[in-house]
């Protein structure tokens, strides 16, 4: 609820400035699918369907861009009654697996076609990670909760409708490393308006 | 295109927040932890003592007085599953302690929790409101734990050694679920296929 409003709170911040509304520059929200790769998709291996991308981006020229971007997505995982065991300890129950993904990078984008209807682009995001991992098994429960750094190529399309409003569709690749954890790596599928 | 906005971000945080498919069930909060010792060998023994009572381990129990035991009927449907796994891995049981390689010893403790959230203080003082303005609440769990020891007798070691651990955890449901004990216990021994004898 805190997380929740506290990000809310610094959206609101941003859509007040009304920067978005300059010619080239723009606020973006996206609505994310993510897969878990390597050290994250052994730990849960279903899709996430809970996720959110906000973006700030300043136009530097008609083709690059640069700015912020916060991303939280939400993977779940309710594994089936198993036995996990350790050297000579075995544990045997339900387990709920929970990892909640950060992402908060400086951005930039290249736009190949600036002034066209339909806008591709290649991004590329540098920065920090925060990934909370919750395991819960029986009435305990397991938290990991490293910062890790960030580093975010992206490929995604720009649908314009109008001189400010545009429909983005884009894949993002991020890949955190340091801190407690192994590399924790994921692919997004986000949808969104640009505003 | 401000309300707009609003309405987007609130869409895009319902779609982020709530959890699908949750613990559904008293069974799924059943846990069955095991762990042996390595260097004991279980192959070249074959019996084991057993008594007739579980203790319940209460704090009177610390303080020096008389254990308190599980009630019946459970105290023997407890036993008799516990008894028919180690027959099927192989083992004997014998009546007195001093003829047996092993001793199994059962015993059950219950746990309860009381929860409350800090807001519940939010009269006495704004800060410990925290961010959220919450409607105070209060809550409790209890939890019942069978803990199975399998301990080696003189011949082996010049102390009370133990050579296996079962534990079974799960949360009480206010009336006892033979099935979720029964399949505990299973499992318990299922687990532990280097208890056999054979």
């Amino acid at each position: 609820m805190k997380r929740i409003f506290a990000i809310a709170l610094i959206c609101s911040l941003l859509c007040t400035t009304r920067i978005y509304s300059q010619v080239g520059s723009h606020f973006a929200m996206q609505y994310d699918i993510s897969f878990g790769i390597g050290d994250l998709g052994d730990y849960i291996s279903a899709a996430s369907f809970r996720g959110a991308t906000f973006q700030y981006r300043y136009a530097v020229n008609s083709n690059i861009l640069i700015g912020i971007d916060a991303a939280w997505n939400v993977f779940y995982e309710k594994k089936d009654y198993d036995s996990y065991t350790m050297d000579t300890r075995t544990l045997s129950g339900v387990q709920c697996r929970h990892q909640n993904q950060v992402p908060i990078l400086a951005a930039v984008d290249y736009l190949f076609k600036p002034g066209s209807t339909l806008q591709p682009y290649i991004g590329f995001g540098l920065g920090t990670m925060y990934s909370e991992r919750y395991t819960e098994m029986g009435i305990w429960a397991l938290e990991n909760n490293p910062w890790q750094f960030v580093i975010k190529p992206e490929l995604g399309v720009m649908y314009r409708f109008n001189a400010r409003n545009a429909a983005k569709l884009s894949l993002r690749y991020y890949s955190g490393f340091g801190g407690d954890l192994d590399t924790q790596s994921y692919l997004s599928v986000s949808i969104g308006f640009v505003l | 295109m401000k309300k707009n906005l609003i309405y987007l971000i609130g869409i895009v945080f319902l779609m982020a927040s709530c959890y699908p498919g949750e613990i559904e069930s008293y069974q799924e909060l059943d846990l069955v932890f095991t762990n042996y010792d390595q260097a004991y060998n279980f192959v070249s023994k074959g019996t084991y003592a057993m008594p007739d009572k579980i203790v319940k381990i209460t704090g009177d129990l610390a303080e020096g007085e008389m254990p308190e035991f599980v009630k019946e009927p459970y105290n023997t449907q407890i036993l008799t599953i516990i008894e028919q796994n180690m027959t099927a891995l192989g083992w004997t049981k014998v009546d007195d302690p001093k003829n047996a390689d092993l001793a199994l010893m059962p015993a059950s403790w219950t746990n309860t929790t009381i929860v409350y959230w800090y807001d519940y203080w939010c009269w006495y003082y704004y800060y410990y409101c925290g961010w959220g303005w919450y409607y105070p609440y209060t809550t409790s769990y209890t939890t019942g734990t069978l803990v199975m020891t399998l301990v080696s007798n003189s011949a082996d070691y010049t102390e009370p050694h133990t050579v296996w651990t079962a534990a079974i955890n799960g949360l009480m449901s206010g009336a006892y679920n033979t099935s979720r004990v029964t399949n505990a216990i299973n499992q318990a021994f299922k687990q532990s296929e280097y208890l056999s004898t054979k």
